[in-house]
């Protein structure tokens, strides 16, 4: 379970300080499937940077299993990312200069996970696993980056806008599998994204707005990737 | 920042061809109807005052080149009109010794200076044109040849005149002290200084010329990338693969019929840096080169010329070798800095970013040491028997096994130092500004 309180994060210094996060605080259980939505520059991708460990909050706490992760030095928050989580970027982020099959190992390798091939099988990469990343489509990519991410095992997987760079039927493929994924696999998902139907896909939904939680909610009946609209 | 310098030039292009250019086309944007084209408008445009800084180095090492160069070739040609004193006394052996060493030495370091700049110019300007290839590709899309583009790097070599310039006038404001050392035990008649014309055209006009050309040729020689290629960015230019298909099915016959895992992600990762670019590895080969033959050579130097040549000598080497070795590394963090901000963000530890990025470099690096070691001892040994055959009681020359201890274990220690200041760096980055750069 992760539970946050009272996250506050700002940038810059006195006279010009942009106040991102003013004052979060969330429950999200184990498997949930967390959608965050917002408008452009409501502070989204900071607080999944917080929530993930990629940032330090100026006030609050971040608790994983009443560890918190706020108060970690680096060594620890490192050992903590290798550990429990794993990211998927909008711009996919694949290490350009190794072929799939050492891009999803790079995750593989920090769980000490022999069986990568398997994860490159599960998003239907077989085929292309010698492949580099400029010879790939977007959808393609972002699906390296899913194999990656889940060849890491991670307890909960961190996406920001994944769909951001997609059109719109690699963008439902690409979420068809990361939630068959999950089905699967049974991790926690947290997505940002500024599409309001991707949050028809999802279990919970926060709504945010300059910094802070406008509306919260559970949807009872999650839809699948091609039954939402887009 | 960089989209706008890209964005400013491009609308400002059109400027220069309908002046010169014969194909006349509408101006971008209406600042652009008063404007002058002129012949080092691209030049202006293309190189600007931060690339040039970072021009700083060559700029050292060419003043070193120059400085050690003017301070021998002087005090030689100086040296050279008392010749006909000396010519019967029991002198002439010290003052043939003299002679040869001012020969070597300005032949040594400052040949291996300065083709160790010439080394870094066309890696600036590889980098340059790796780095700027959207804006090259446009101009080259527009229709401008690539000499004339080419020309523009003209300014790289130019900057090489601050240091040759600074170099001699360094060098002539120490000469004096210099003189006297030389002399110390007055076995040769007074020397006075003389200002030698020619010796300064050719220290001072003759490299720039060379370092000018050079750019031009070695820029030249870089653009003729294909137009697409340039303008698809770095990226995608950047990236070596096994290119023939037949070696990439090789590898993959043999992997699935041994169905082995390959090796590990850091070992990939560690053999794809090093086939990345190829000419750091020879860089980093250069500098641990440069590192190991000078600093035994200005042991082996204290003994046989002067503290003073060998102190020069010592200064040079270590400078050189190590600004290289750190600009070498420099270059190879930034370029993978994504990288490294993506395997922190998976919860790689710092120490495992910089070593997976820099240790592939340790074993060209100590081939290049030695390389280094047999190469001055070597030179030290012909050097001796060459010039030293006539006189009596020069000791015996041998390998110097305290200098090389010395010099490897402060070499080793060199890099380890590098690998710790990139761990630290790794360690402070903030992963998410390197993740929200590109957006
Ligand atoms: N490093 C930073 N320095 C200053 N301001 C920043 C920095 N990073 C983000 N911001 C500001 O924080 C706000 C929220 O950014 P972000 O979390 O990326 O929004 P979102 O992902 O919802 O679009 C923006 O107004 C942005 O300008
Ligand atoms: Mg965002």
């Amino acid at each position: 379970m992760i539970k946050i309180e009272d996250i506050h994060k700002s940038y810059g210094l006195a006279d010009n300080c942009n106040k991102v996060l003013k004052g979060i605080s969330l429950t999200i259980k184990n498997g949930d499937f967390l959608v965050i939505l917002g408008a452009s520059g409501s502070g989204k991708s900071t607080l999944l940077h917080v929530m993930s460990g990629l940032e330090y909050p100026d006030q609050g706490k971040i608790l994983y299993d009443g560890t918190d992760i706020a108060a970690l030095n680096d060594a620890e928050r490192t050992k903590f990312r290798k550990e429990k989580i794993a990211f998927i970027f909008q711009q996919y982020y694949l290490l350009p200069h190794l072929n799939v099959e050492n891009n999803v190992k790079m995750g593989a390798d920090l769980a000490k996970n022999q069986n990568y091939i398997t994860a490159i099988e599960a998003v239907g990469l077989s085929e292309k696993r010698f492949r580099y990343p400029h010879e790939l489509s977007g959808g393609e990519q972002q699906r390296v980056a899913i194999a990656r991410a889940l060849a890491k095992k991670p307890d909960v997987l961190f996406l920001d806008e994944p769909t951001g760079a997609l059109d719109e039927t690699t963008g439902r493929q690409v979420l068809d599998y990361i939630s068959k994924l999950q089905k699967e696999l049974n991790f926690t998902i947290i997505m940002v994204t500024h599409n309001a139907n991707i949050a028809d896909m999802a279990q919970s939904v926060i709504h945010m707005n300059s910094g802070t939680i406008v509306k919260l909610w559970q949807n009872d009946t999650k839809k699948t990737a091609y039954e939402i609209g887009w | 920042m960089e989209m706008e310098r890209k964005s400013t030039q491009t609308t400002e292009y059109p400027k220069k061809e309908s002046k010169t250019g014969k194909r006349t086309k509408p101006p971008l944007s209406p600042q652009n109807k008063n404007s002058k084209g002129k012949k080092q408008m691209i030049a202006g445009k293309i190189l600007s005052i931060r690339d040039i800084s970072r021009l700083f180095c060559i700029v050292v090492i060419s003043f070193c080149a120059v400085f050690v160069c003017t301070l021998f070739l002087n005090y030689n040609t100086d040296l050279k009109s008392i010749g006909i004193q000396v010519m019967q006394s029991d002198v002439q052996n010290f003052y043939n010794a003299q002679v040869m060493t001012g020969k070597i030495v300005s032949i040594l370091s400052g040949g291996c200076l300065l083709s160790t700049s010439a080394v870094m110019l066309c890696f600036y300007i590889g980098h340059y044109v790796d780095t700027h290839a959207k804006m090259l590709g446009i101009l080259k899309a527009m229709g401008y040849p690539n000499l004339k583009i080419a020309k523009g790097f003209a300014g790289f070599g130019l900057c090489v005149f601050v240091g040759t310039a600074a170099g001699y006038a360094m060098a002539h404001s120490i000469m004096p002290l210099f003189y006297r050392t030389q002399n110390a035990d007055g076995l040769l008649p007074e020397i006075s200084i003389h200002f030698h014309p020619a010796l300064s055209a050719c220290l001072i006009l003759l490299p720039t010329l060379a370092f000018c050309l050079l750019s031009v040729l070695y820029g030249y020689f870089r653009l003729k990338t294909p137009v697409l290629d340039l303008l698809k960015g770095e990226a995608s230019k950047k990236i070596k693969i096994p290119k023939d298909k037949k070696s990439r099915n090789n590898i993959k016959k043999l992997r699935t019929i041994k169905n082995t895992a390959g090796l590990p992600f850091l070992q990939e990762q560690k053999k794809s840096i090093l086939r990345q670019k190829k000419s750091l590895v020879f860089f980093i080969g250069f500098a641990s080169f440069c590192y190991a033959s000078m600093m035994q050579m200005s042991f082996g130097m204290e003994e046989l010329a002067s503290r003073m040549m060998a102190l020069m000598i010592f200064l040079i080497g270590f400078t050189l070798s190590f600004v290289m070795l750190f600009l070498a590394t420099t270059s190879t963090v930034k370029s993978n800095w994504k990288t490294l901000a993506l395997m922190r963000a998976f919860g790689y530890s710092d120490k495992e970013c910089s070593n997976s990025i820099l240790s592939g470099y340790r074993l060209p690096a100590y081939v290049g040491f030695a390389i280094g070691t047999v190469y001055q001892y070597t030179l030290l040994k012909i050097a001796v028997t060459v010039i030293f055959a006539e006189i009596e009681n020069v000791p015996e020359f041998h390998f110097d096994i305290p200098a090389f201890l010395i010099t490897l274990v402060s070499f080793a220690a060199l890099y380890q130092l590098i690998l710790y200041i990139y761990a630290r760096k790794i360690k402070q980055m903030s992963i998410r500004e390197v993740m929200m750069g590109e957006e």
